[in-house]
Formats: C-alpha cells, sequence, structure tokens
C-alpha cells in the first residue's frame, strides 16, 4: 500500500504554504545530538484534592474580599468531559486587591497568594460565547507556557473555572510608562538606569526571536519594572510564533508609536526587527521623557518619522514603491541628526540607537547584535557604582533618622 | 513553534516513554473499569483512522491547511491520554481540537462554521448551541494545561530536504508519511526531527516499488544491522533496485554524520509500517457504531 493513497497524498509541500518562512535556523538538530532521543517521559504531578478542600474551606471563612467565582463543577454539562486533573488550583487561594489595569480581553487585579502571602497580578479572562476562549488569550498563555527567562514576566498559573480563565502572574511593581511618570523629571531618566533597561529589554527580545517568537506589541506599558531595577516584558497577546509557516501577517499590530515604518507603510512579512524599531522608540523616550514619534493616524505616524529620519525612495530603500502604503507623493524631508532630539545622549549610544531606528527593517540591527554593542561595555561597572551609591545613601540617610549604635561617638570626637 | 524544541512543553510533558504512556492509559482505563468492559472499542489505530478521516473532511470544506489538521489530531491523542474516551463526545471533542488548532495555527475559523459544519457533517452528535464547543474547548485548554503549542516534523523536512538533495517526489512521500504518522502514538514518543528522518528514510526506500512495504521491511532490518556499525551492509539490502541503492546509501551515511538516533528511526519505521497493516483492517462502519453505542447509551451527544 502506497501511503499517499492512504490520505493527504494530494499535497504537494512545493506550493504549500505550510512550509516555513524564512526564519532563525532551527537548532534542533544539532542539539540533537546532545540530547536524549526519546527524552524522559512526562511525571505526573499529584492530585491536589486535600489541597482542593482546604481551598474551598478557606473560601468559606474568606472575608468578602476574595473572587466571586463559581467553583469548579465536576458536573459539567459535558458529562466526562471534565476529570479527576480538573482539580486545579482555585481563584479563591488568592486575595484580590486593586484594580491594575483594565485591557480589551482581560482585567488586571493585583493579588496574594493566601498561603504565601507572595503578590500576584491577577489577569482574568472573560470567555465569550462566540468566540470561545479569546484566541490572544490563548496565545499569550501558550508562549508564555513555553518562554521562560528572567526578562520575560513569568505566568505561574493558570486557573480555570466554569466561564473564567485567570492567569496569575509574577507581580511587578510598575509599568516603565508609569515609572517614567513617577520620577519627578519629566519622564526622563538617569543615563544608568537607561542603560541597564535597555539591555534587560534587549535580553528579553534576543530570547523571543531566538525562539521564534515576536513580541509585535512593545511599548513602556508592557514593559513591568520591579523594586529590584528588573524589567520585564509582558502582555505577549499580539505575540506569535513567527515559525508557524503562515504566508502572511496581519498587518494590525504594534501600538502607532513604537510601530516600525515597514509596517506602516503596509509589510505583511515584516519580521523580528519591529521590535528592535519599538526598541528603539522606547530608549529615545527613557531619554526625553517624550515619545519620539507621536501620530496620531497611520499616515501621520509615517510622517513624524519621515521628519525626522528623513523621507525614504527608491534610491535609500530600494523596493520601497512596492509597500502597499506608499505615496509618491511623501513630503519629502531631509534627515535630521538625531543628537538633536536627543540631546542627552553620548556618541556610542547614538550610534546604538541609530542602528536600531533603520527605516529599512534589513539594515536594522539585531538583539544579539545590539546587546554587544559598545555602549554596554561598561554596565557591569555602572551598576556596581550605582549599588555603592546607593548603599552610602541610605547609610547616610540611617543616620539622619537615629543615633547609631553607639551613640554619636564620631562626631563628638569630631567637638 | 515557539521555542526551540528541547526546552518546549512538548518535550518536558507530552513526550512518553512507551510504558509510561501505557501506564497513564492503563490508568486510565481501570478507573473506567464498568464502562471500559462494557463499550469495547477498536484498536487505537482503527480509531485514529477513523478521527483523522473526519477531520480531514472538515478541513477539506473550511479549506485548512494540514498542519493545523496535524495539530488538531495532536490535542485528541494528549487529551485522551488524560480522559478516558468512553466518557466523551469524540465527534464534538474533534471539532473542538480542530476549532482550537485553526486559533492556534493561525487559520482560525468562526466558531459557528465550525459548528454548522460539524452538524453537517455528524448531525447526530453535534448541537446547534455553539457555547458547547466554547465549553469544550475550554476543557481542553484545561486538561492540556494550556500549552499549546506543537512543534511538527515538517518544519525539519523542509530543512534537510535540499541538503539530502531529495526528489520532489520523494519530499511529497515524505510529506505524506509524516501526515500518516499521527495516526500512531509516534507524536507522543518520539522528537518530531526523528519522524521527519524516518519518513525520508521510508519514502526513499517506499518509493521504488509499488509493493514497496517489503522492500522497506527489509530495508529497515538492514538499518537496524547496520547499526552495529556495518555501514556498507545497507547497500546491499534486497529488494531495493540499483537506483535507489545510491539515495538509501546517501541517507546512511548522512544519518551516521549527523549521529541522529538510528535505533529510533527503526523503531519508527516499524511503527509506521505495522500501521500501513492495521489499515487493512480498517472498517469505518464498525468504528463508527463503537462510538456510536456509548455515546448514544450514556447520553453525551446532549
Amino acid at each position: 500500500m502506497n501511503p499517499s493513497n492512504s490520505l493527504g497524498g494530494d499535497i504537494n509541500p512545493q506550493q504549500n504554504p505550510y512550509l516555513p518562512l524564512t526564519g532563525p535556523p532551527d537548532n534542533s538538530q544539532a542539539q540533537a545530538q546532545q540530547q536524549p532521543a526519546i527524552p524522559p517521559h512526562l511525571k505526573h504531578q499529584p492530585t491536589r484534592s486535600s489541597n482542593l478542600k482546604r481551598q474551598i474551606t478557606d473560601q468559606l471563612l474568606a472575608p468578602i474580599d476574595i473572587l466571586e467565582y463559581d467553583r469548579p463543577s465536576k458536573k459539567s454539562k459535558y458529562p466526562g468531559l471534565v476529570s479527576e486533573g480538573m482539580d486545579k488550583r482555585h481563584p479563591s487561594s488568592f486575595q484580590q486587591l486593586e484594580k491594575l489595569g483594565e485591557g480589551t480581553y482581560a482585567t488586571v487585579f493585583k493579588g496574594r497568594n493566601r498561603q504565601t502571602g507572595e503578590l500576584v497580578a491577577l489577569k482574568e479572562i472573560h470567555l465569550d460565547s462566540e468566540e470561545g476562549t479569546p484566541s490572544t488569550a490563548i496565545r499569550e498563555i501558550s508562549l508564555m507556557k513555553e518562554l521562560k527567562h528572567e526578562n520575560i514576566v513569568s505566568l505561574h498559573d493558570v486557573i480555570h473555572t466554569e466561564n473564567k480563565l485567570m492567569l496569575v502572574f509574577e507581580y511587578m511593581d510598575k509599568d516603565l510608562k508609569k515609572y517614567m511618570d513617577s520620577r519627578n523629571s519629566g519622564g526622563q531618566l538617569d543615563y544608568v538606569t537607561i542603560k541597564s533597561f535597555m539591555h534587560q529589554l534587549l535580553q528579553g527580545i534576543a530570547f523571543c526571536h531566538d525562539n521564534r517568537v515576536l513580541h509585535r506589541d512593545l511599548k513602556p506599558q508592557n514593559l513591568l519594572i520591579n523594586n529590584k531595577g528588573q524589567l520585564k516584558l509582558a502582555d505577549f497577546g499580539l505575540a506569535r510564533a513567527f515559525g508557524i509557516p503562515v504566508n502572511t501577517f496581519s498587518n494590525e499590530v504594534v501600538t502607532l508609536w513604537y510601530r516600525a515604518p515597514d509596517v506602516l507603510l503596509g509589510s505583511r512579512t515584516y519580521n523580528t526587527s519591529i521590535d528592535i524599531w519599538s526598541a528603539g522608540c522606547i530608549m529615545a523616550e527613557m531619554y526625553t521623557g517624550r515619545p519620539l514619534f507621536p501620530g496620531t493616524t497611520n499616515e501621520d505616524q509615517l510622517q513624524k518619522i519621515f521628519r525626522i529620519m528623513g523621507t525614504p525612495s527608491e534610491r535609500s530603500w530600494p523596493g520601497i514603491s512596492q509597500f502597499p502604503e506608499y505615496k509618491s507623493n511623501f513630503h519629502v524631508y531631509a534627515t535630521q541628526d538625531l543628537r538633536m532630539f536627543l540631546p542627552q545622549i553620548d556618541q556610542v549610544g547614538l550610534d546604538l540607537i541609530s542602528r536600531m531606528l533603520q527605516l529599512r527593517p534589513e539594515m536594522r540591527i539585531g538583539a544579539l547584535e545590539a546587546l554587544g554593542h559598545l555602549w554596554f561595555r561598561d554596565l557591569g561597572t555602572l551598576r556596581a557604582q550605582q549599588a555603592q551609591a546607593q548603599a552610602q545613601q541610605q547609610q547616610f540617610g540611617g543616620m539622619g533618622g537615629m543615633p547609631p549604635p553607639g551613640g554619636y561617638g564620631y562626631n563628638s570626637s569630631m567637638v | 513553534m515557539a521555542a526551540n524544541y528541547w526546552a518546549s512543553t512538548q518535550r518536558r510533558h507530552w513526550q512518553f516513554s512507551r510504558e509510561s504512556l501505557n501506564e497513564v492509559r492503563q490508568q486510565l482505563e481501570d478507573e473506567e473499569k464498568t464502562i471500559v468492559q462494557q463499550y469495547p472499542l477498536p484498536d487505537r489505530r482503527l480509531l485514529s483512522i477513523l478521527f483523522n478521516q473526519l477531520l480531514v473532511k472538515l478541513g477539506k470544506r473550511l479549506n485548512v491547511k494540514q498542519q493545523a489538521l496535524a495539530t488538531a489530531q495532536i490535542y485528541v491523542r494528549r487529551f485522551y491520554s488524560r480522559v478516558e474516551i468512553r466518557r466523551t463526545n469524540p465527534y464534538l471533542v474533534l471539532a473542538t481540537a480542530f476549532y482550537l488548532a485553526c486559533k492556534m495555527e493561525e487559520c482560525p475559523q468562526h466558531i459557528r462554521s465550525v459548528v454548522a459544519e460539524a452538524r453537517n457533517a455528524w448531525p447526530e452528535y453535534i448541537a446547534s448551541d455553539v457555547s458547547k464547543l466554547g465549553e469544550c474547548e475550554f476543557y481542553l485548554i484545561s486538561e492540556m494545561n494550556s500549552q499549546l503549542i506543537v512543534h511538527h516534523p515538517y518544519r525539519t523536512l523542509h530543512e534537510i530536504q535540499d541538503k539530502l538533495k531529495m526528489a520532489q517526489e520523494d519530499i511529497s512521500l515524505a510529506w505524506s508519511i509524516i501526515n500518516d504518522h499521527y495516526l500512531t502514538d509516534l507524536p507522543l514518543l518520539v522528537a518530531p526531527h526523528v519522524i521527519a528522518v524516518t519518513a525520508i528514510f521510508l519514502a526513499v526506500t517506499l518509493k521504488p516499488t509499488q509493493t514497496g512495504l517489503q522492500a522497506a521491511a527489509s530495508t529497515v532490518a538492514g538499518l537496524s544491522s547496520a547499526t552495529s556499525g556495518a555501514n556498507d551492509s545497507i547497500g546491499t539490502v534486497s529488494g531495493v533496485p540499483n537506483t535507489q541503492q545510491k539515495k538509501v546509501q546517501y541517507l546512511v551515511s548522512w544519518l551516521a554524520e549527523g549521529e541522529i538516533d538510528i535505533k529510533a528511526v527503526v523503531e519508527c519505521s516499524q511503527e509506521i509500517i505495522s500501521l500501513y497493516d492495521v489499515w487493512e483492517q480498517y472498517n469505518e462502519k464498525t468504528c463508527k457504531e463503537q462510538i456510536a453505542r456509548f455515546v448514544k447509551a450514556r447520553g453525551l451527544d446532549k
């Protein structure tokens, strides 16, 4: 029997739209040599029924601020579709605190794990009878399950109840936007913080790209900061795995201000370089406290970009006239010196940001290459100096508050 | 397709050894002894053939790409490693896996059109209420622990077909064999790149004769002995015509160079060849009847 007759024999890989687009090379082959071919089998998680019972008791005793969820029901309208394995952690194991924000498909609350006291972010997803579980949520959850990195916000748990889905994320203090606003400096950040944040941002991006994931929606609101000075990428609702072979990508993604010119021009075959453009815009914004290209419409966004970066032409960007949104009557601007808009930036930093803010996607620096840029070379030294300065400041501040043990011996000897 | 396979949830949570997979399934059956005895089912591979054909039907009606069908089949297999099939309505599970896979593979279908097509194809088993599908989707996601990104062998095939200077007909055949492997337990047992290599290997050895099964089987045996080091013995395997010998030799030396686990490739080949054997016994009507018995008797279609 010839298997091609059994099924699918008519599928011709040559004209097949599902075959991979070009992307970073799959390193599974190389790794295959180091890894056992048949990996160790799945370890079973112990059932958590006793845990669940305790949680339900907790819920009965808990004050009214707990989440008013329906209990995970064993009696589904579909007998048999709920198995014992459904005994997952119950929402009542988290105390719901204040609302942190509201997105298109979810509401985010601050929460506290009742057992450990750990703070978490609870993202509550509403199910839609017309769509089932929203695609954005599915995309975010499934990607977060794969992406574990110190610069990517981590997904602790997914809680299923009868009609809601709750994602439990690690808690982060602020997003970058609020962080900038909270510094009484008109949003500007200091040099060391900018460098440290950029390095972490690029590390998160590099990890995503290495794993064939595009974030597609990088902006200050999606970068979370904790009080240890860590920066993590969040909100992967628009992210996509670009390894999945498809013909085209939807061109309705990145928030306008951070959107790459190729996407604005209507490219549907964009790649990792769109995240780099966003990173460049964010770097500029950390310097000035204001968005670099605050466009209002697609057209206005392009114009704002061209006004600073110069209007591209067929000569500077071969093929540009083929883009769907290209207009031959674009207002022609000359290229400006970026330094005029970023007076605080140093020469090396200017070189890095210029490499990120290249109009042509293929000219933009890659995340890994950017991490190796000269600008980051003194990051370790700078961080150490800053930590030292902070420690000194704390010591100083402590002395102002109350006398150190042993009294003002040092001072008195001065008198 | 996020992430590299080695760090993926697929490898960490959904790759079993044969023993552990049997254990998991045995446990499920033990928990449901009465209904398992009451409603006997055909060989899992025969059921998989039916499921595959039902999915292909939906896929054709809605013009969905092959990779989404592949993902749907993986979801079904994963789901039934957690939930005893006799407690479910397989038709609803299939339609839901299809719906979810389309979302994941970025070729989303409207819930209404999936329900309409499924109802059209299996009117007795699918209710018109779309919320049932949404609800079922929720359970699928939950049972799979939201681990929904699947690595497929198609990518590997695409990447190495040029390195191996494969002929177009061999590529097509390998592609079809990859399609077929979803009817076996292999996706839960071995890494996708091993499947891809197996498919290439079988494509090259199956092709020459239309009664290629035996040839392939003997080549597999030859390859098996070749693993002990005598690579050149493969070229002299009987049943493979001369023109093919070169291709096979080239492939084998490539396999040896790449340090691909040849033993795993041999096992996969045998699994796929035995699938084609089992196929001979396939009878759609019997399969459907056996499913209908427990679905109807237990009111799972309501």
